[in-house]
């Protein structure tokens, strides 16, 4: 008893720990790490997918930058987007204009959407001084095509990180970055596996600051870290409540607000999948770190491995087969949709979706948000009725 | 001995049914509400579940099912929690079987729910963030006038001069009441004036749904005689042809809905798992 009050206590410390980097809007941690070493860089991405193993192995950190939530009011950035735009791009604008990103070299803006597009135009303007670079992930998956488009994009970002410390890449550096990667992502996925089989030791909250701390910590500590909650989740004793088993699908980009899955799960409702941090869990394998060439390898597991997303276009669309076969692996007996308002990829993938899951007969619903939701009441009503609708006429 | 426990979080009141399934039956064989005051509601909640189980002689794992519904989460122990209208609309089925419709008067909302067969809800709404059409904005009133919660539905009734306030705005409605008592308005003409104010939101919300009759009231503000007579009354004068009445038991609706869903549910899962 006295054992498992202590195995319980540090569990919630260990989440305490990822929660303040969660809260911390200065990314302190980032500034104290680069403080240690004048020769450190530090280089923001934005979501979703960036190959991190490459400015690991530049000896950089690379930090994720997923908005400020609902803890951050609004002043300057929507002077910059336009009320129909979407709310991410209004704080990370307002993070960098108050000085908080300072200590930051250099920003990564991935090819999500046009939004996203802009900011990193934005932050060309505003930020000449440091290495800006929208990173265009090929939407073409022939290798002779959007594999040969992919490597000039890598070559292209090493030459740009190489600019900010001079150093050399080897193909050792690269490979063994390669490799404490994919001992992350086999951690990730055996901390989702862990939340799918007992989504009563592991809630989505933590879940989620968990992941988090990813986007934050060196890979290294991410890693000591990752071990470490799955060694005390395990032993943490809990007793399974009559909940239905959700996958949500459409929050890979702005992040919803903590409150927002907290509610989801107070509505009786465990999540067992979901596409929070997509970049995180994107790519699916582990990537060969014994190669001549890593780069290719990289190359590879992207074309051939990634996690599917409404940030990508597929021509056959495989979409709704993926998401049916999500909810299958993970025992789930519905899809929640939740996605951002004036979300371009997600809201326009959603009739596709469902559909799909109509034709298979899986129970869904959907709704929006915007990083900085407060009211959960309405949301609360909806996912509150789909769970006794599934619980008790199903 | 197969007991289930509902607990109805609600945002004045902790309300607890305790259901024992005896013959392929359900009978209550307890219901308990108490006001939270200022007191933590999660130590409220954990009070009365030992009376209960102290009464009973019971210990929480002699329990088939824990159900809460309301604020759920300040529930530390369950097995389950099922929404507010789910619970609310068993509560009055397990009385009044006739039920099409459900309106459940709450403290901070409330809301109109329609039935199918056996109690599974077909559609619903529930007012908005405006606080007028709740059981909060009348206590508060109750507060201003120096009346008790208790007294406001013979009041009511003796009101010969309604003097209505606004229904759109609590802040407004409740300018409106401090004029009214300036004014020297009788007290009785106030409240029914507040009653119908009350009953016109109430008579909205049916509106927007299919509704049909009969119309069972729950919820804590169903015990207001005078607010169910004002119902009545409006919706007589806007020919709805409704007939609407209190449940049994308004009170602990939601309690006694989720013991019994609790009930069904671990049946169901035995046979599932049989």
């Amino acid at each position: 008893m006295a054992e498992q009050h202590m195995t319980t206590e540090q569990y919630t410390a260990a989440i305490e720990k990822a929660r303040a980097l969660f809260e911390d809007l200065s990314y302190s941690y980032a500034k104290e790490w680069k403080e240690q070493d004048p020769s450190r860089r530090v280089i923001g991405y934005l979501p979703i997918y960036i190959p991190r193993e490459i400015i690991h192995a530049m000896g950089m950190l690379p930090v994720g930058i997923f908005g400020a939530g609902d803890r951050m009011s609004i002043v300057k950035g929507d002077a910059f987007f336009q009320s129909y735009i979407c709310h991410i791009p209004r704080t990370v604008i307002e993070m960098a204009l108050n000085g908080n990103m300072d200590h930051f070299d250099g920003f990564l803006f991935p090819s999500i959407c046009d939004v996203i597009r802009n900011l990193s135009g934005i932050f060309r303007l505003k930020f000449p001084d440091k290495f800006i670079r929208y990173f265009d992930l090929p939407q073409n998956f022939d290798r002779k095509v959007g594999g040969e488009f992919y490597r000039k994009e890598i070559e292209r970002l090493i030459e740009g990180l190489k600019a900010l410390n001079g150093h050399e890449l080897t193909t050792e550096e690269l490979n063994a970055s390669i490799e404490i990667y994919n001992y992350n992502r086999r951690l990730v996925n055996e901390l989702s596996d862990l939340r799918s089989d007992f989504p009563h030791k592991i809630s989505a909250v933590d879940f989620y600051l968990v992941l988090r701390a990813g986007g934050t910590m060196t890979v290294e500590e991410h890693n000591q870290y990752l071990e470490e909650i799955l060694r005390l989740a395990r032993e943490v004793d809990a007793d399974p409540e009559d909940k239905i088993r959700v996958v949500v699908s459409g929050a890979f980009c702005e992040q919803p607000p903590l409150g927002l899955i907290k509610t989801i799960e107070n509505a009786g409702c465990y999540v067992v999948e979901d596409d929070m941090q997509l970049g995180m869990k994107w790519i699916k394998t582990d990537i060969p770190s014994d190669t001549d060439d890593p780069v290719s390898a990289l190359i590879e597991a992207y074309l051939d491995h990634s996690e599917f997303s409404s940030a990508v276009y597929e021509a056959d669309n495989p979409k709704g087969e993926q998401l049916k076969q999500q909810v299958i692996d993970r025992r789930a007996d519905g899809v929640l949709f939740c996605a951002p308002s004036f979300c371009d990829p997600a809201l326009l993938d959603r009739p596709i979706l469902e559909q799909a899951m109509d034709a298979y007969h899986i129970r869904h619903f959907g709704f929006q948000y915007h990083e900085n939701l407060g009211q959960f009441h309405v949301i609360k009503e909806q996912a509150g009725t789909f769970a006794d609708m599934i619980k008790l006429w199903e | 001995m197969n007991y289930s426990l509902g607990i109805d979080v609600g945002s004045s009141y902790i309300k607890m049914a305790l259901i024992d399934y005896r013959d392929g039956d359900s009978v209550i064989v307890d219901i308990v509400n108490e006001k939270i005051r200022k007191r933590n509601p999660t130590q409220v909640i954990e009070q009365l579940e030992q009376e209960i189980f102290d009464r009973h002689n019971l210990k929480y794992e002699d329990l088939i099912y824990v159900a809460s519904t309301g604020e759920g989460e300040l529930v530390r122990r369950k097995r389950g929690h099922f929404y507010s209208m789910t619970t609310h609309a068993r509560g009055a089925y397990h009385f009044h079987p006739e039920a099409r419709t459900v309106v459940d008067l709450g403290a901070l909302f409330s809301r109109a729910i329609t039935l199918e067969q056996g109690a599974r809800v077909r559609s619903y709404a529930m007012t908005g963030q405006c606080a007028s059409g709740s059981g909060q904005f009348l206590e508060n009133i109750t507060r201003y006038l120096g009346v008790t919660l208790d007294e406001v539905g013979t009041l009511s009734m003796q009101s010969t001069d309604p003097s209505r306030t606004s229904g759109i705005c609590a802040v407004l409605a409740e300018t409106d009441v401090i004029n009214m008592v300036a004014q020297g308005i009788p007290t009785p003409d106030i409240i029914k004036g507040i009653h119908l104010s009350i009953a016109g939101r109430i008579l909205k919300l049916l509106s927007k749904l299919r509704v049909e009759s009969p119309v069972i009231l729950t919820g804590g503000m169903a015990m207001d005689k005078g607010l169910v007579a004002a119902i009545q009354e409006e919706q007589s004068k806007k020919n709805m042809a409704l007939e609407i009445y209190p449940s049994e038991h308004p009170m602990t609706a939601g309690a006694i809905g989720a013991a019994l869903w609790g009930g069904f549910r671990h049946f169901k899962l035995a046979e599932k798992a049989a």
